[in-house]
C-alpha cells in the first residue's frame, strides 16, 4: 500500500514523498522523533501520521482489503465474494437460467402471480432446496417460512421433499460409481424438520416476527432462507392510513435486506396480483403500491401464457429481463413439459 | 414467539369428508381444516347441497374421516333450506346408525343479512366456539353464499370497489385467524358471473388451473373478482352441463315419437389448492346426497 492512498492531509502526503517515504513499509521502523525532523513537522503530527500509517498497514495485510472505513467492501472484493456464494436452484433449470443460476444469496427477491399460478408451491420448494447438502451443489441451509394466508400445506411439503430426495439419489448413482458415496444421507423428514413455520394471523404480528427474526438468525446460523407468503395479506386489510402503510412495509423491506447481507441469506417475498385503476381503465399489477415497488431490488412476475405457467424478470440490477416457462408437478417445481407430452396429457383427462 | 415444528404435527393437514368415498379419494380427503376453501358455481349446481351434507358428515369420527364436530351454518340466502337438511339428516341416520342423536342438533344456523353484521357476529362467533357447552365442539364454519352479502351493497366505482376489497381482506383474515386458532375447516360458496366480453383486459384473467369456467355452456367467472380470489386457500368450481339425450322410445311407449329427456351431469374442478392438482371429478345428487360417479 501506497503513501498516496493515507487518509492525511495533501500537504502532510507531500512532505512525506518528497522526504522520500513512499511505501508504507518505510514507515514502519521510524520513530515518530526522527520522523519529525525529517518532515520539519511537530512531533506529535509525526505521531498522528504514524498513527495512521499503522492502522493503514494493519488493516491492508490482515485483510487484504483497502478499506479505510472498518467493514467497508470495494466493488472488487464484493464480485468475488458474489462469485463464491451458491445460489438456491429452483428445481426448474430454465427458471435457473434467466435467475442466472436460481435465488441469491444476500439479496432480496420479491415474486408475485395471481392466485393458483405457483407462489407457494415455489415458496415450499425452495424451503425443500435450500437444504440440499453442499456435496450435491446446494447450501446445507435451513428455512424459515413465514405464512401469513395458511396455504402451507404439510403434506405437500413432504411430497417435494421426498421428490427431492429421490432426484438426489438419482444424481449420485448416475455420477458415482461408488456404492457408499451414492448413500443419500438426508432424509425427507429432516427436510421438514429444518423448515421453522410460523403461523401469522395479523399484521401486528408480522412486523413483531420480522423485528424478532435478528435475534432468531443470532440463534440459527445456518438459517440460509427466509421466505414471506406473503408480504401482502395482512396489510389489505383495516390500513386506511396509507402512508402509515408505507412507512411501515418500508421499514419491514429495510431489515430483511439487512438481515440478508448479516446473515448472508435469501430473502423471498411473495406478493399478491391487484388491478391498479389508471386513465379510466384496470390494469393488474403487484399489490402495496408504487412506493413498495422501489423497496425490492428484484422482482419476479409470474403469469400464465395460455395454459403455460411463465416467469419474467420484472426488475433487477444484474439480471437482464427474460421470461422462462415452468410447471407446477407433483414433484414440485419442474421445467415446462414439452408441448406434445401436454397435449397428450390433456386428451387423456 | 417460536416456530412451529413440522414434524410435530401430523404429517398431513387434517381433512373433513364430504360423505362420498369418491370424492373423498379426488380431492385427498376432501375439505382441509385450517384453511379457506371456496366452492364456486350458478345457481342450482348443488353448492347448498353439498355444504349440507358436508355439515352432517363433519360429525362422523375421525375414523370415518370426519372432524367428530358440530358446525355453525351461516346462511345469506333466504329461507334456510331446512327440509332438504332434514332429508339429508334421515339418510344421514340411517347409513351410519351408532348415532343415537339427530344430527341437526349439531348444525348451528344463523342467518346473515348484511356485510356489517357478517362483521359484527364475528366475535361472538369467537367465543361461542370458544365456550361452546355443545356435545361436540364446533369445527366447521360454512357461509353460504358470501357473494350474496357484497353484490347488492357496492356500487361499481373505484371508491366502493376498494372499500369492498378491504372488508374482504378483514372477513377472511378474521376466518383464517380462527380457522388455524381451532383448527376449523371454513367453507364459502361464491356465485359467477357471465363472461360478456371474454378475452378482453382483465376479464379475461385466467385465476387458477382452469382457463375458463363453463357452465350450462355459458363462460362464467367466479363472482367478487380478483381481490377475494387473494382471500381464499382452495377454490373449487362446480359445473353442470345439460345433456339432451334422444331415445327411441318405440318399444315402451308404442306411439312412434321419440322421446328427448334431459339429464344433467355434473362435474367438481380444482381451479386450484396449494395441496392438489389441476383434477376434477364427475358426481350427482340424489334424493339421498351428492355423491361422486366412478369413471
Amino acid at each position: 500500500m501506497e503513501i498516496s492512498r493515507l487518509p492525511i492531509s495533501a500537504s502532510q502526503r507531500g512532505k512525506l514523498i518528497s522526504a522520500g517515504y513512499t511505501s508504507l513499509s518505510s514507515l514502519s521502523s521510524v520513530s515518530s522523533s526522527a520522523l519529525a525532523s525529517d518532515l520539519r513537522i511537530s512531533e506529535s503530527e509525526a505521531v498522528e501520521i504514524l498513527k495512521v500509517a499503522s492502522r493503514g498497514s494493519r488493516l491492508g495485510w490482515s485483510d487484504g482489503t483497502n478499506s479505510v472505513i472498518n467493514g467497508a467492501q470495494n466493488a472488487w472484493d464484493m464480485l468475488h465474494e458474489e462469485e463464491s456464494l451458491t445460489c438456491i436452484t429452483t428445481s426448474c433449470a430454465d427458471l435457473d437460467n434467466i435467475l442466472g443460476g436460481g435465488i441469491n444469496c444476500k439479496e432480496v427477491m420479491e415474486i408475485g402471480g395471481v392466485p393458483g399460478i405457483g407462489k407457494t408451491q415455489l415458496g415450499i420448494q425452495l424451503a425443500v432446496n435450500v437444504q440440499i447438502p453442499r456435496e450435491f451443489g446446494g447450501l446445507g441451509g435451513k428455512a424459515i417460512y413465514i405464512d401469513t394466508e395458511g396455504s402451507f400445506m404439510v403434506e405437500r411439503a413432504l411430497q417435494i421433499a421426498e421428490a427431492c430426495v429421490e432426484d438426489m439419489s438419482e444424481y449420485s448413482r448416475f455420477l458415482r460409481n461408488d456404492v457408499q458415496a451414492c448413500q443419500v444421507k438426508i432424509q425427507p423428514k429432516d427436510i421438514l424438520e429444518n423448515i421453522f413455520y410460523f403461523r401469522i394471523c395479523s399484521y401486528t404480528e408480522q412486523i413483531a416476527l420480522i423485528n424478532y427474526l435478528e435475534k432468531f438468525m443470532s440463534e440459527h446460523k445456518d438459517v440460509k432462507l427466509v421466505i414471506v407468503d406473503s408480504i401482502t395479506f395482512h396489510f389489505r386489510q383495516d390500513f386506511d392510513d396509507m402512508a402509515l402503510r408505507t412507512r411501515v412495509l418500508g421499514g419491514i423491506s429495510l431489515k430483511l435486506m439487512k438481515l440478508a447481507k448479516e446473515f448472508s441469506l435469501a430473502v423471498v417475498l411473495l406478493n399478491q396480483v391487484t388491478t391498479k385503476y389508471t386513465d379510466g381503465s384496470f390494469q393488474l399489477t403487484l399489490a402495496l403500491g408504487d412506493s413498495w415497488s422501489h423497496s425490492c431490488t428484484n422482482r419476479v412476475i409470474l403469469y400464465w401464457n395460455g395454459d403455460e405457467r411463465y416467469a419474467y424478470i420484472d426488475k433487477s440490477p444484474s439480471l437482464q429481463s427474460a421470461s422462462a416457462p415452468y410447471s407446477v408437478t407433483s414433484r414440485g417445481i419442474r421445467n415446462s413439459a414439452p408441448r406434445k407430452y401436454c397435449s397428450d396429457h390433456q386428451s387423456n383427462v | 414467539m417460536r416456530p412451529q415444528h413440522l414434524l410435530h404435527q401430523p404429517l398431513t393437514t387434517q381433512k373433513c369428508t364430504l360423505g362420498c368415498p369418491i370424492l373423498d379419494r379426488c380431492l385427498g380427503g376432501a375439505i382441509p381444516c385450517n384453511s379457506i376453501t371456496e366452492l364456486v358455481a350458478e345457481s342450482g349446481s348443488g353448492k347448498t347441497q353439498l355444504c349440507l351434507q358436508l355439515s352432517l358428515s363433519s360429525q362422523l369420527p375421525a375414523s370415518h374421516g370426519g372432524l367428530s364436530a358440530s358446525s355453525l351454518y351461516l346462511h345469506t340466502e333466504f329461507p334456510f333450506p331446512f327440509r332438504r337438511l332434514h332429508q339429508l339428516s334421515t339418510n344421514f341416520r340411517s347409513s351410519h346408525p351408532c348415532n343415537d342423536h339427530d344430527p341437526c342438533d349439531n348444525i348451528f344456523v344463523q342467518g346473515v343479512h348484511t356485510v356489517d353484521q357478517l362483521l359484527d357476529i364475528m366475535p361472538r362467533i369467537e367465543s361461542f366456539i370458544k365456550n361452546s357447552k355443545s356435545r361436540l365442539p364446533i369445527r366447521l364454519i360454512v357461509i353460504d353464499s358470501i357473494a350474496a352479502l357484497f353484490r347488492s351493497d357496492f356500487e361499481n366505482t373505484p371508491g366502493d370497489l376498494k372499500k369492498r376489497s378491504s372488508l374482504f381482506f378483514k372477513i377472511s383474515g378474521k376466518l383464517k385467524a380462527m380457522a388455524m386458532g381451532f383448527g376449523l375447516a371454513v367453507v364459502v360458496t361464491n356465485q359467477v358471473v357471465d363472461l360478456v366480453a371474454p378475452d378482453e383486459g382483465i376479464n379475461g384473467l385466467k385465476v387458477g388451473n382452469l382457463g375458463c369456467l363453463y357452465s350450462s355452456g355459458r363462460r362464467v367467472c367466479p363472482a367478487l373478482g380478483l381481490a377475494w380470489a387473494n382471500c381464499v386457500n382452495s377454490r373449487l368450481f362446480l359445473a353442470k352441463d345439460d345433456e339432451f339425450v334422444h331415445q327411441d322410445n318405440q318399444l315402451v311407449n308404442g306411439d312412434g315419437g321419440d322421446f328427448v329427456s334431459r339429464r344433467t351431469r355434473r362435474w367438481i374442478h380444482v381451479v386450484f389448492a396449494p395441496h392438489l392438482p389441476k383434477l376434477s371429478c364427475e358426481f350427482e345428487i340424489t334424493r339421498k346426497g351428492i355423491f361422486g360417479v366412478e369413471r
